[in-house]
């Protein structure tokens, strides 16, 4: 009994710990469907796949939101048609470059200089990484359906045919096919109103979904289970990834946690802990569906395991 | 129905504010986050509800039930965790010399200052027979006495950490004397070095045990 009431205590802290995160995500993501409505500007964000992961990490310093945030603003922009690594830079990296985050680490780590360095810069190398893998993949094995169907509908002709947009017979006007979207906009602000309070219930819903996991496996299972390998150079990076998706905190405070066990682990396992969580945690992983394909999904979860263990090796091969 | 649900979402929000119990769930830095929050989500409604004329395609209704329990819970169901049980999946705090800028005297101290203390200067002798007048919770340590703890929250209780300190507990006619685990005791006594696993450490020796209410802020920053 004293179990199950501790999980519905965990459960509580963190829903409404990223309640309030969620909202600002979802304010930012109506803003930009009320001043760029059809993505005229958003779609004019730069390509490459080096300046368009970049340009969309650094999105971060003028949106700053933790992970939670930044998931309706990431199907935003997607959803605009804004270019795929310009998204994906911001949805993996603009957690962790942004301004909060960063003070916070700084504050938590004022004698660890290089780990003020190396999260941002671990952070970028992560997001070129998954966005030049997911590109691998078709639009239509990337993107969660309902995302794609409204991200061709905002993409021009000649980059998407009418058969993508699955718009049924050639010559049907665009106007009545496009429903959703323009009364959305033609009836500012109550349209806006109403598709930002349907992403928030949906969103919402499934952050509960995450909390509950999150709160479950927490109470569950021993933290020191996961700390215990702490000096062992390839297992404690390993060990602390797996403690990063479990603890699900948000990123403008996981520094602080990190502060706690940071002298029982090597530093490639601290600066493991604190890319991965930003990226990917059991509270996040169903919100990142609204965005993915499980297909897309898996393969984030391996590109940012892997990257992540790698950047934790090199840094302990170094230091240790 | 959505606005409905909006609504009692904010509501339950600002009832988990007004009720204190963000006292026990999250950092203090959090809790205007979820007054505010809680105010858009009822400004948001009565705003839908004004122009609800405007419904330009079909709620989905599982958010809408999920959310609907999920407030629901929340406003019937307070938390009311173990907080031993928390601290016992999760090892201590590893509190950095960095953090102590200020000592007050031994009587003054609280127990995260003396477990601040007795990390970044740990011999155990430099603290014998100072006086101590902490207060805590009942930490159950399996094998061992139960040591008086505290819980050391940055963000919510998700990632809460004990700090504790061992206490020699006073000896009863009672099968083992140690009070039960969650208990919230203030605790008067004197800091004294013992010889634990061979080695020497700080041990409070309680002399006077009282047990208190919860105190409205049982986590500490």
């Amino acid at each position: 009994m004293a179990q199950i009431a501790t999980v519905w205590a965990v459960f509580q802290g963190l829903l409404l710990e990223a309640l309030p995160f969620l909202l600002i995500g979802v304010a930012i993501s109506s803003l930009a469907r009320a001043f760029d409505p059809s993505g005229h500007w958003l779609q004019k964000l730069p390509k490459g796949a080096l300046l368009g992961p970049l340009s969309g990490a650094l999105l971060g310093f003028a949106l700053p939101a933790c992970e939670c945030g930044n998931v309706p603003v990431a199907r935003r922009l997607l959803a605009v048609g804004a270019p795929l690594g310009t998204a994906f830079g911001f949805l993996f990296a603009a957690p962790v470059l942004n301004p909060v985050v960063l003070l916070s680490t700084w504050a938590a780590f004022p004698d660890k200089p290089w780990l003020l360095l190396l999260r941002p810069a671990g952070s970028v190398v992560i997001a070129l990484v998954l966005s030049g893998l997911l590109q691998l993949i078709s639009e239509s094995k990337l993107l969660n359906s309902e995302l794609l169907a409204e991200r061709r509908l905002s993409q021009p002709l000649a980059a998407v045919s009418l058969l993508e947009r699955s718009t049924g017979l050639i010559g049907q006007p665009l106007a009545a096919l496009t429903t959703d979207l323009k009364s959305s906009v033609q009836n500012k602000p109550a349209g806006l109103l109403s598709h930002g309070v349907d992403e928030f219930l949906e969103l919402g819903s499934l952050l509960v979904l995450g909390c509950a996991v999150a709160a479950l496996i927490q109470t569950l299972i021993p933290r020191d289970l996961f700390l215990a390998l702490g000096q062992a150079p390839t297992l404690s990076v390993v060990s602390l990834m797996l403690l990063a998706l479990v603890v699900s905190v948000c990123s403008s405070v996981d520094a602080f946690l990190a502060l706690g066990f940071a002298d029982q682990v090597t530093p490639g396992a601290l600066l493991a802990f604190l890319l991965l969580g930003p990226v990917i945690d059991l509270k996040s992983v169903s919100l990142l569906g609204r965005v993915f394909t499980w297909r897309a999904m898996g393969l984030v979860l391996a590109g940012v395991s892997l990257t992540v263990l790698l950047i934790g090796q090199a840094l302990n091969l170094l230091l240790l | 129905m959505k606005y409905l649900v909006l609504g009692f979402l904010g509501a339950v929000l600002l009832k988990c504010w007004l009720d204190q119990r963000l006292n026990l769930l999250l950092h203090s830095n959090f809790h205007s986050l979820v007054l505010i929050a809680g105010l858009v989500l009822l400004m948001i409604a009565i705003a839908g509800f004004c122009s609800a004329k405007v419904s330009n395609k079909a709620t989905k209704i599982w958010p809408l039930i999920v959310l609907s329990l999920t407030a629901m819970g929340l406003w019937i169901w307070p938390p009311k965790p173990s907080l031993s049980t928390l601290a016992a999946n999760r090892s201590g705090a590893q509190l950095g010399q960095s953090e102590l800028s200020f000592l007050s005297p031994p009587e003054q101290r609280s127990l995260t200052d003396w477990v601040r203390l007795l990390n970044s200067q740990p011999d155990p002798n430099l603290y014998g027979g100072d006086p101590v007048q902490v207060s805590g919770f009942v930490l159950d340590v399996p094998g061992k006495p139960p040591e008086i703890a505290r819980l050391l929250v940055r963000c919510c209780l998700a990632d809460a950490t004990p700090v504790g300190l061992a206490v020699r507990w006073p000896k009863t006619k009672s099968s083992n004397g140690w009070p039960k685990p969650d208990q919230w005791l203030q605790i008067k006594g004197v800091m004294a070095v013992e010889n634990h696993q061979g080695s020497l450490r700080s041990v409070l020796v309680a002399k006077q045990i009282k047990a208190i209410a919860a105190p409205t802020r049982p986590l500490e920053p």
